[in-house]
């Protein structure tokens, strides 16, 4: 395996976060930086040392992940910004090494007996933390590594740790700091305000009404029985929109009882990739407006790193469960959604191929006759949630021609689009080309011209590669397919 | 009483021994203590304890994600801790069990004496694609060549005394016994085997401060031991701490002007009303 000791990753340093989000959202040191001048306060040896002692009492993950990892390298050439790279930092193992380096020397005997012989760092200095920030902002935090590890060590458990100490001595980046503050403070990351998320959707309906579709698509609706929740790229975003269409036909046929939020028009999560505490307060809007608005429980659209929240943490990130909600019960076929009894959020997947199953869809999959169709696993619902037959199974119903992705990509051992993480970004456009190639082989070779998938960033990230690459494949959401297959009314 | 024997014999194994046990205990004691805030089950992730069991054991005897990932490790690395355990229960029966044989078959007698061999070669396999392979040299840390190296000499010493010099199983039997009943006498005082059980005594020692703490460690990992049930059940996080969120007043004050042209959103206006007429009382009367 060929390594590149120039550091070619250095050349994809994430931009630095804008100081007026820092300020709004009351992160430390807010100041103007660079990605090139840290400018880091006089005392951030100490708060780093500090925060790293409080992540390695915080997650047992991380704290035995250090111990565990027996270099045996299995994981070397899983990780996509490796093989794009071949820079050695961005091995799943060296770059949890990065952390474990710093460990084994403030933290561990073999480090502080033996020195860097033992893998440890020879000081922390400013070095550290630029390598800290470049490869812990190169790591889309997709957990392919996880997979093939003899001991299951998962190399995102080390970069949200480090992502926090680092956040601690003021780092972030500006894509995901501004996303995470029109979100708070806005309702959702695109920074859509409650007017023009209510045109967009007006513009939807008489879209789908030119196109014999007599639908109305309820905004803000009190006593509704189930609260929508989809990213906002969905209101807006191309090819986004088309999925959202599908879903607003779907709920249309079924003549659900739903409705939308402007308060929670986000299911995305970019808090996820800063800190615990941004994640839950992102999340937490979800519930707030659920209870505000007396639904009885919460469906989620299609997106990715929104279910690694949704599906792993909201769960636990409460200090109430959600008693004011009920167990969700599809009210078309009647089945109680076993596996979402406690947070009462049912994936849209699931609940279409519950449909399915049941029959209640009338179905003409021609309609999609001019699609062969492949399906991209994102890593969340792949890796996270296990959530890897159900769209499968709509897809085989919804079209005619579905064919699967080469196995080494494909299922839990998916490459990801390489933009999860906060690294849906220009500035590392390049390195994502490079990283994507693997996965864009196999799609290229499965002779598909419909890639779908069930994630807002694939679906922002995946067009921008078919036209760098001139490939002709559509990208669209399962939904989008399951729209055009819907007979109408 | 040769003082040499008797101190690696006997004095090095209690301490070899207690090291390991305190060492051991207190590392994991170390893991245990950190809290799981969060699922993170990896895929396949089973919903229940049943299939947690069934998971673990696939990837601790057969090495099932190695498997996934690395076929040529696989192999060496699956060799290698196989005949470990091979060569560990042979030691326990020829040691401290010897009669069994007679029940085994002592055909088993000759066979179990070429598996410390295959030992050796799988040790010069993981050894060999260390120093080989590129990124492995780059990986590879002084622990990670110590313990390949302290192995290497301890199966070399062992298949060197089994297949040239020998020692007198029945001596051998005897001190492990004492050593058990606490009442030690000195092992047989041959200089080969001495080092065996130096070498061996050293690894034991090391263990606790060592990667070889995977053999406990692979049952922690959260992403193999925890049930895929995030929305199934409440996992608690014990260092939870409550965050503020912009909330619906907050929110209306801010968008109460485009909320207001929404259809359904009447409420945040009534409750608008009402709150300036709180607001005016409160102003009166306080």
């Amino acid at each position: 395996m060929r390594l590149d000791f120039s550091n070619p990753g250095k050349k994809w340093k994430l931009y630095a976060s804008l100081l007026s989000d820092q300020k709004e959202l009351g992160l430390p040191f807010p100041r103007e930086w660079t990605h090139e001048n840290f400018k880091l306060p006089p005392n951030w040896r100490e708060i780093f040392l500090k925060n790293m002692e409080s992540v390695l009492k915080k997650y047992r993950s991380v704290r035995l992940f250090m111990d565990l990892c027996v270099h045996c390298g299995a994981c070397a050439d899983k990780c996509p910004f490796f093989l794009a790279t071949r820079d050695p930092h961005n091995m799943p193992v060296a770059r949890q090494d990065l952390f474990r380096s710093v460990y084994k020397k403030f933290f561990d005997a073999s480090g502080k007996l033996l020195g860097t012989t033992a893998g440890a760092v020879k000081d922390l200095d400013e070095k550290v933390v630029d390598d800290w920030y470049t490869y812990f902002y190169q790591c889309s935090e997709c957990r392919r590594c996880g997979v093939f590890c003899p001991y299951g060590i998962d190399t995102a458990e080390i970069t949200i740790a480090a992502r926090e100490v680092l956040l601690s001595i003021g780092l972030s980046t500006k894509s995901t700091t501004q996303s995470i503050n029109k979100c708070e403070f806005i309702g959702n990351h695109l920074g859509i305000p409650p007017a023009a998320m209510a045109n967009s959707l007006e513009f939807m309906e008489e879209e789908l009404r030119e196109e014999g579709w007599d639908v109305e698509i309820p905004l803000n609706k009190k006593g509704a029985e189930i609260l929508f929740v989809t990213p906002s790229a969905d209101y807006f975003g191309d090819p986004h929109w088309y999925t959202m269409k599908g879903y607003v036909k779907l709920f249309h046929v079924l003549d659900l009882d739903y409705t939308l939020s402007t308060y929670a028009s986000e299911g995305g999560n970019f808090g996820l990739f800063l800190s615990y505490e941004h994640m839950k307060k992102i999340n937490a809007k979800i519930y707030k407006e659920a209870k505000r608005l007396g639904v009885k429980w919460i469906l989620g659209g299609e997106c990715g790193h929104m279910y690694r929240v949704v599906h792993n943490f909201m769960g636990s990130i409460h200090e109430e469960p959600p008693d004011f909600l009920e167990e969700p019960v599809s009210p078309i076929t009647g089945t109680k959604f076993k596996n979402a009894v406690s947070t009462k959020m049912v994936h849209i997947c699931e609940f279409t191929a519950d449909l399915i199953k049941h029959g209640k869809l009338k179905l003409d999959p021609s309609k999609n006759d001019q699609y062969v169709v492949t399906y991209h696993d994102s890593c969340n619902p792949a890796r996270a949630m296990g959530l890897i037959e159900e769209p499968r199974y709509i897809l085989r119903h919804v079209c005619n021609h579905y064919v699967e992705l080469d196995p080494s990509v494909n299922r839990e051992r998916t490459i990801c689009c390489t933009a999860g993480g906060g690294l849906l970004t220009d500035e590392c456009l390049e390195l994502r080309y490079q990283a994507i190639k693997p996965k864009i082989d196999a799609i290229k070779r499965s002779g598909a011209n419909f890639l779908a998938l069930i994630c807002a960033i694939d679906k922002a990230a995946f067009p921008t590669y078919m036209r760098h690459y001139k490939l002709p494949i559509r990208v669209g959401g399962v939904h989008e397919l399951v729209g055009n297959a819907l007979v109408p009314p | 009483m040769d003082p040499w024997a008797f101190f690696v014999g006997d004095v090095l194994s209690y301490i070899a021994v207690i090291v390991f046990v305190i060492g051991v205990l207190a590392r994991v004691g170390k893991w245990l203590s950190v809290p799981v805030p969060l699922k993170v089950p990896l895929t396949p992730g089973p919903t229940t304890y049943p299939g947690v069991v069934i998971r673990l054991a696939k990837e601790v005897f057969l090495f099932r994600s190695l498997f996934k990932g690395e076929k040529k490790l696989w192999v060496g690395a699956w060799t290698f801790h196989i005949f470990l355990l091979t060569t560990l229960i042979i030691h326990v029966i020829n040691l401290l069990y010897h009669d069994l044989w007679s029940v085994i078959g002592y055909g088993w007698y000759e066979f179990a004496g070429y598996t410390g061999i295959i030992l050796f070669g799988a040790l010069v396999f993981l050894l060999a694609r260390r120093i080989t392979a590129q990124h492995m040299r780059y990986l590879s840390k002084l622990p990670d060549y110590f313990i390949l190296i302290l192995l290497m000499a301890i199966v070399f010493m062992g298949n060197y005394i089994r297949s040239f010099s020998g020692v007198d199983v029945k001596q051998v039997s005897a001190w492990l016994y004492s050593l058990i009943a606490l009442h030690p006498i000195p092992p047989p005082s041959d200089p080969y085997f001495l080092t065996h059980v130096l070498l061996a005594e050293l690894l034991i020692m090391y263990i606790p401060f060592s990667k070889i703490m995977h053999f406990i460690g692979i049952f922690v990992s959260p992403t193999r031991n925890q049930r895929n049930d995030g929305r199934m059940r409440r996992h608690r996080n014990p260092w939870n701490f409550p965050v503020k969120i912009m909330s619906w007043d907050e929110y209306w004050a801010k968008f109460g002007d485009q909320l207001r042209g929404i259809e359904g959103e009447n409420e945040g206006e009534a409750r608008e009303e009402q709150k300036s007429l709180t607001g005016d009382k409160s102003g009166v009367g306080g």
